[in-house]
């Protein structure tokens, strides 16, 4: 049966990935992001290194899939990561001008208020401030691309 | 034609237009609010953008984020559905300077006959009747008073920049004026943006007659009939039906091309409605021209054959009108019932929420137009109506007979919805012989709440 994923499935699985991934490379136990009318968990079953996917919230729940081992009670959680995003539609650059180097980097520290992108909207220019404070572990979105409105673009890891 | 299209509206309009996009083999990209995430028009278009927060403002009304989800998404057309943008000049000017057609009139279109007062002047100039009234927005008090005794009580008080039904009072007397142009000043600056009143004479019991419009870009302009919708409640439509049961063919001839009249004299283009008074006396009046699709386009449909959507975007996409007045007739008879999500027997206040049983009414005769499912949570952002159930028949007692059959189908559980309502309306006698006026609805329910 063919089906073809609607905007907001495939945002969602998108979304899924990428923390999947930050899981991942981080070596995280619990991950928790939640966009309006959008709530997604990541838990860590401790005894087997993949992740598995526990509720899918986006009007109607709905299970993507089985929940496998439960996690040792206590399992430790590393790091609080927020996520920044975009507040407005338009295209994302990653730096003021073609040939200019990248307002940030990932592994760069970020104070509240730092100008952490540009999202092109009309002919304009919008500087985007950081609202959080924090080292950026991830840029999700390529240089150029298209963002939507609350779409994710940076992942910081507050300090702690 | 168009290669891939923006709808800048929600709800029903949007499936309306997704609709007619997808049998048209052109692309649609969905905006939606964040309340917007699991409509259905963001389900069934093939891209969809976020645009902004809940509040229309935020998003819908959001003009930078319209445009820029149309850039990034490369889209050669945006159709404003009704309500929101569609009648807003400034924005079918922007679209212009960005190279995207706005599928609709032009923006002078948009704001000469977005001006009330101006769009009247223009018809008495056209020949075509005007309610008695101010030519001009009321200068003060005074002023008011002196139109209002001039042209006989009762009147009523209307923004200029008014629409909708809204920014409206109607008086008996000088007092009940005096209060009234306050509170429509105020009323009309805060919806419309500006405090211009003017003072018309109010017509008892007339029949709301309008008709529908289709240009296209070089002035070919015809008429498709006409919709009555004098079942209102506080100026708002509730049931409206094709053919006017107080229209014959000679009327419809006469007013019909005074309607063309009044949309060449506006340079008109795209799908509009040109909208009367008819007095019991079969005289009539001009009262404005709305510039847009409207909601009870349906009805017009039904009984002339065309998909005016369709028609909509071919003459935005610069194709010609192709067909003569002579090709339009109506056949049979339309009726439409809007379902909205209000308690008619708590003052109609509204009723979001998740719908858990939802079952659309079906078999001969009967469209649905709606956007709602089960499972579906209505937000509480926009406006209330969830579905347009149209009914078909040969006669006007047949289509009546198949509504009363479909509404009893309706089911959208647990929410509190004008369906009761309707069925009332359906099984009143002097709904059945077709002897209404404007003012039917308001006496109906006052009766209820005596009773």
């Amino acid at each position: 049966m063919e089906k073809r994923l609607k905007a907001s499935e495939r945002e969602a699985f998108r979304l899924i990935e990428e923390m999947l991934q930050l899981m991942e490379s981080r070596g995280l136990v619990e991950l928790e992001m939640e966009q309006q009318g959008l709530r997604i968990r990541l838990k860590k079953a401790t005894s087997s290194p993949t992740p598995h996917v526990v509720e899918y919230v986006a009007g109607t729940p709905q299970a993507i899939a089985p929940s496998g081992a439960k996690p040792t009670p206590g399992a430790g959680e590393e790091g609080h990561q927020v996520v920044i995003k975009s507040p407005m539609v338009g295209s994302f650059y990653r730096a003021p001008a073609p040939d200019a180097p990248p307002f940030v980097e990932v592994g760069q520290d970020l104070e509240v208020g730092q100008v952490v992108c540009i999202v092109e909207a009309m002919k304009l220019m919008n500087e985007i401030k950081s609202e959080v404070a924090g080292r950026i572990t991830e840029i999700l979105v390529e240089n150029g691309a298209p963002v939507e409105f609350s779409q994710p673009l940076f992942v910081v890891e507050p300090p702690s | 034609m168009f290669s891939k299209i923006l709808i800048a509206n929600r709800g029903e309009i949007a499936v309306r237009v997704i609709r007619a996009c997808k049998e048209m083999n052109i692309r649609t990209v969905a905006v939606y609010s964040e309340a917007d995430r699991n409509s259905l028009h963001v389900r069934l278009a093939d891209e969809a953008i976020c645009i902004g927060g809940p509040k229309a403002e935020q998003s819908y009304l959001n003009i930078p984020a319209i445009i820029s989800a149309a850039e990034i998404t490369d889209v050669d057309g945006i159709h404003p559905g009704y309500g929101f943008l569609s009648q807003n000049a400034h924005f079918a000017e922007i679209c212009d300077s960005c190279n995207i057609t706005f599928i609709g009139p032009s923006a002078q279109s948009i704001r000469l006959m977005g001006d009330k007062i101006a769009a009247k002047d223009l018809m008495r100039k056209s020949g075509i009747p005007i309610i008695p009234g101010s030519m001009a927005a009321v200068k003060d008090k005074d002023d008011a008073l002196k139109t209002a005794r001039r042209i006989g009580y009762p009147i009523i008080v209307k923004a200029s920049a008014g629409g909708g039904g809204r920014g409206m009072r109607v008086c008996h007397n000088d007092v009940r004026l005096l209060s009234a142009l306050m509170t429509c000043q105020a009323e009309a600056q805060a919806s419309f943006g500006s405090s211009d009143v003017f003072v018309e004479k109010y017509l008892e019991e007339p029949r709301h007659i309008e008709f529908q419009i289709l240009a296209d870009k070089s002035g070919h302009t015809i008429h498709l009939g006409e919709r009555d919708c004098t079942i209102q409640r506080r100026h708002q439509k509730l049931i409206e039906e094709a053919p006017s049961p107080a229209v014959d063919a000679k009327l419809r001839r006469k007013m019909g091309e005074l309607a063309v009249r009044a949309a060449k004299a506006a340079n008109y283009s795209s799908v509009g409605t040109v909208e009367f008074l008819l007095n019991k006396d079969g005289t009539f009046y001009f009262i404005e021209m709305n510039t847009r699709i409207q909601v009870e386009h349906p009805v017009t449909e039904m009984v002339t054959g065309l998909d005016l959507i369709r028609e909509q975007i071919r003459v935005g996409a610069g194709e010609p009108l192709g067909r003569k007045q002579d090709d339009i007739s109506m056949d049979g008879w339309a009726i439409e019932c809007r379902i909205n999500a209000e308690d008619p027997s708590n003052g109609f206040t509204p009723s979001p929420g998740r719908i858990v049983a939802y079952h659309e009414p079906g078999g001969r005769g009967v469209r649905v137009d709606s956007y709602v499912f089960a499972g579906y949570e209505v937000p509480p952002y926009y406006d209330s109506l969830l579905a347009k159930l149209i009914t078909t028949g040969a006669t006007r007692e047949e289509a009546i007979r198949v509504m009363q059959r479909a509404l009893d189908e309706f089911f959208i559980e647990p929410l509190r919805t004008t369906i009761p309502l309707h069925k009332q309306i359906f099984s009143d006698p002097t709904f059945q012989r077709g002897q209404i006026s404007t003012d039917y609805i308001d006496r109906k329910l006052q009766l209820g709440e005596n009773e």
